[in-house]
């Protein structure tokens, strides 16, 4: 006779669960206003490196002593936890103000947690971005965000090491090492070297992580393949072409320091490094002048390299549009970008802060980068003379690079290609299927 | 409902007398805290498995019916979690259980300073399973730096080289059901600790009078003294074991460690949800696996049942 009783129970609960679904779903729905301009801005950032930390913290000291209208209010949240934390929050209490990683902004948009700045933020700033700052925060013809910088990535290497192993490297993007010349540069500086090893790919970032896709989806695209075309995977991410990079990436390992250090260039344990911009600071600091910076490989259709990085949004609810809006202007004039591309080393994604740079421009020592830089597209329109390309700009980023990374992860530890890629392709499909293609 | 062996029980609990009422207040809260905590989400979850549901999107979930079972029941990354989670479970509830059985006798001996013993084989259940899973990422590396392949070279005077214990999926597996046993095990041996302190030592004198050596005091008095604290032991084992996410959770995203060989059930539910938004998934997942651990937990329940205190 329980069982009546329980019965009772479940449609008790049952009712409580639609009721509780219904009050999540009935959030968000971009309620943007700009407000009077006056007052308090909520702003929430990713606590990535302490430079970096110190440079948006004294740019929120100085914004609000420059003042007296607005006040800001910064949150920092820690990197690792940040777009889990977005996720996880309801449009309504998105602060006014918030950070985002580039190629996540579409599924904050198709999620309605972010609104449109090209009304709060000056036109002057919005014409001073660069095209790639613009492309990153652009969705379906309408502006969402503004970067301070953009990324650069590549190789570092030690000039020395390579000389001593009788290795000639690649001077200039046309001259990219081919996969098979990357191989067997790999094999004669690992005999060399007592550790065994001649790369180190970041491994203690996590493969399975966003550095998975950032640093290693532009192989596929190098050798033709992608990891999404016209919304399907299947026979793009787990292609002939796509295989093959990978393949050859599996091919690497055996010469891979596993980096739990994260020193393996700077001790000499290895003579290369996958290198994004951050680094670039810290082993200027320790190799000097044997840095030389280098494309990645070429895997067939030219090198091809990341580009994207954190940018600036605004909340969908917020009713400070005109107030965040004079932040953001702010944050992205020369003073603001050069101090946070001086912390971390990034390139700037401002046109003037960008000519105004020492290390990306013209007979820099990145200069190089900013030639990759200067030559970029979206992941849907890869041209031959791109080298940098854009994370995809659809909603279903989240499935695709959490696919991608396990099966880049489980190829590094030696799984089969073909059944790893395949897998993601279904996936991938399967949620864009479930999801309309995320329209 | 004219069955009258059923009807008189039914009248009693209907009509709530004055003895009845205070158990019944008293377990309220806390069956309200069930229902609040297990049964609603279990409930929601079932629900939303038959749905296309997104993390906190705006759009409301759709009906899609068993799609999420039928394509979980299709996928190979699945059932090989599944499959690691039994393994892991198959080891370490029998292995764990019986090191903390040895350690419990080793330290429930009358020595000077024994306490510091017990506080040491203690120490790595106070440790977060994170702070563990980072230090045996260090212990299990594969350079040749690594601390177990250091002593492995050392031991073999370099007759072998550096494995890649975490990466290579022969050894993947077995190296996060050593740590775990090693950060575990502590606890299990405090419990069974004290159900060896409540045996009366006048049984162990007994036995001795009766000429009974050590292994037949074992099996004789030792074991069934500790009966149930031993099921008590085996049970809370298993469901930790089938739980286990945080140090393969690390492990894979930061350690380097083979996805495939390590992955568990739990891990691929809060992929699915955090990772890619896919609550319906998940949630498919977790009424999988609830229904699973039930059957196994209902199963060793019958099997040994717990003599209920005289």
């Amino acid at each position: 006779m329980k069982h009546r009783k329980k019965a009772g129970a479940s449609v008790v609960a049952v009712t409580t669960a639609a009721l509780l679904l219904a009050s999540c779903s009935s959030g968000g729905g971009g309620t943007s206003s700009a407000g009077d301009g006056t007052g308090d801005v909520e702003v929430w950032a990713h606590q990535g490196k302490d430079t970096e930390v110190a440079a948006l913290q004294d740019a929120v000291a100085n914004f609000n002593a420059s003042q007296s209208d607005i006040n800001v209010k910064l949150t920092l949240v820690p990197e690792a936890d940040y777009t889990t934390t977005i996720q996880s929050t309801s449009a309504d209490d998105l602060p006014d103000v918030l950070e985002l990683d580039g190629p996540t902004l579409a599924s904050f948009v198709y999620d309605a947690k972010v609104a449109p700045i090209d009304s709060y933020v000056s036109q002057e700033t919005i014409d001073n971005a660069t095209v790639g700052n613009v492309n990153q925060g652009t969705l379906d013809g309408t502006l969402y965000a503004l970067a301070q910088f953009n990324s650069g990535l590549g190789l570092c290497a030690n000039g020395e090491m390579l000389d001593a192993a009788g290795v000639s490297y690649p001077d200039s993007i046309d001259s990219a090492w081919s996969a098979d010349e990357f191989l067997s540069a790999l094999e004669t500086l690992a005999a060399e070297n007592d550790s065994g090893y001649a790369l180190d790919i970041k491994e203690n970032y996590g493969l399975g992580g966003e550095w998975g896709t950032y640093a290693f989806s532009p192989l596929l695209q190098s050798a033709g393949g992608n990891l999404i075309a016209d919304n399907k995977a299947s026979g793009v991410i787990d292609g002939p072409e796509s295989v093959a990079a990978m393949e050859a990436f599996q091919s690497w390992m055996p010469y891979v320091d596993p980096d739990e250090d994260d020193a393996a260039l700077v001790e000499g344990r290895v003579a290369i490094s996958w290198c994004g911009h951050w680094l670039y600071p810290g082993y200027s600091e320790a190799l000097g002048d044997d840095l030389v910076i280098l494309p990645l490989p070429d895997m067939g259709d030219g090198t091809k390299s990341g580009a994207g990085s954190w940018t600036w949004g605004m909340g969908s609810t917020t009713k400070q549009g005109a107030a965040a809006g004079a932040f953001l202007d702010y944050l992205l004039n020369d003073e603001n970008v050069k101090a946070m591309t001086t912390a971390n080393g990034a390139p700037p994604a401002t046109e003037s802060a960008l000519a105004a740079d020492t290390l990306y421009s013209s007979g820099g020592p990145l200069e190089l980068w900013g030639q990759q830089l200067g030559a970029g597209c979206n992941a849907d329109s890869i041209t031959d003379d791109c080298v940098t390309v854009l994370r995809p700009l659809t909603a279903g980023y989240p499935v695709i690079t959490s696919e991608f990374a396990s099966a880049l992860a489980a190829i590094a530890t030696g799984d089969d290609v073909q059944s790893a890629l395949t897998g993601a392709a279904t996936a991938i499909d399967q949620s864009f299927a479930d999801n309309n293609d995320y329209e | 409902m004219s069955n009258p062996t059923a009807e008189s029980p039914r009248r009693r609990s209907l009509r709530w007398n004055r003895r009845e009422l205070p158990g019944v207040a008293m377990a309220t809260p806390g069956i309200i805290g069930l229902l609040v905590f297990v049964a609603i989400p279990f409930l929601v979850a079932i629900f939303l498995s038959f749905h296309n549901a997104q993390l906190n999107s705006p759009r409301a979930p759709n009906y899609i019916g068993i799609t999420q079972y039928t394509r979980l029941f299709a996928d190979a990354q699945f059932w090989r979690a599944l499959g690691n989670n039994l393994t892991f479970a198959a080891v370490v509830i029998p292995v764990q259980t019986a090191i903390a059985l040895g350690l419990a006798m080793l330290v429930n001996q009358r020595l000077r300073g024994i306490s510091v013993f017990r506080a040491l084989f203690f120490l790595p259940v106070i440790f977060p399973m994170a702070l563990v899973a980072v230090i045996w990422r260090l212990i299990l590396a594969r350079s040749e730096g690594g601390l177990l392949n250091s002593l492995v070279h050392f031991v073999t005077f370099g007759q072998v080289g550096p494995q890649d214990w975490l990466g290579n999926s022969a050894t993947a597996l077995p190296s996060i059901i050593l740590l775990s046993i090693w950060q575990g095990v502590g606890f299990q041996m405090i419990i069974l600790l004290a159900g060896l302190q409540e045996i009366p030592q006048e049984r162990y004198e007994a036995a001795q009078l009766d000429r009974a050596n050590r292994w037949q005091q074992f099996l004789y008095v030792t074991l069934p003294g500790i009966r149930n604290t031993l099921i008590f032991v085996v049970l809370l084992t298993s469901i930790l074991a089938f739980r286990v996410y945080d140090q393969v959770y690390i492990l894979i995203t930061s350690g380097g460690a083979n996805r495939t060989a390590t992955q568990t059930v739990l891990y691929q539910a809060t992929t699915s949800v955090f990772d890619q938004n896919n609550l319906g998934r998940a949630s498919a997942i977790t009424v999988v696996f609830f229904a699973i651990v039930l059957g196994i937990t209902v199963i060793q329940r019958r099997l040994v049942r717990q003599e209920s205190e005289a």
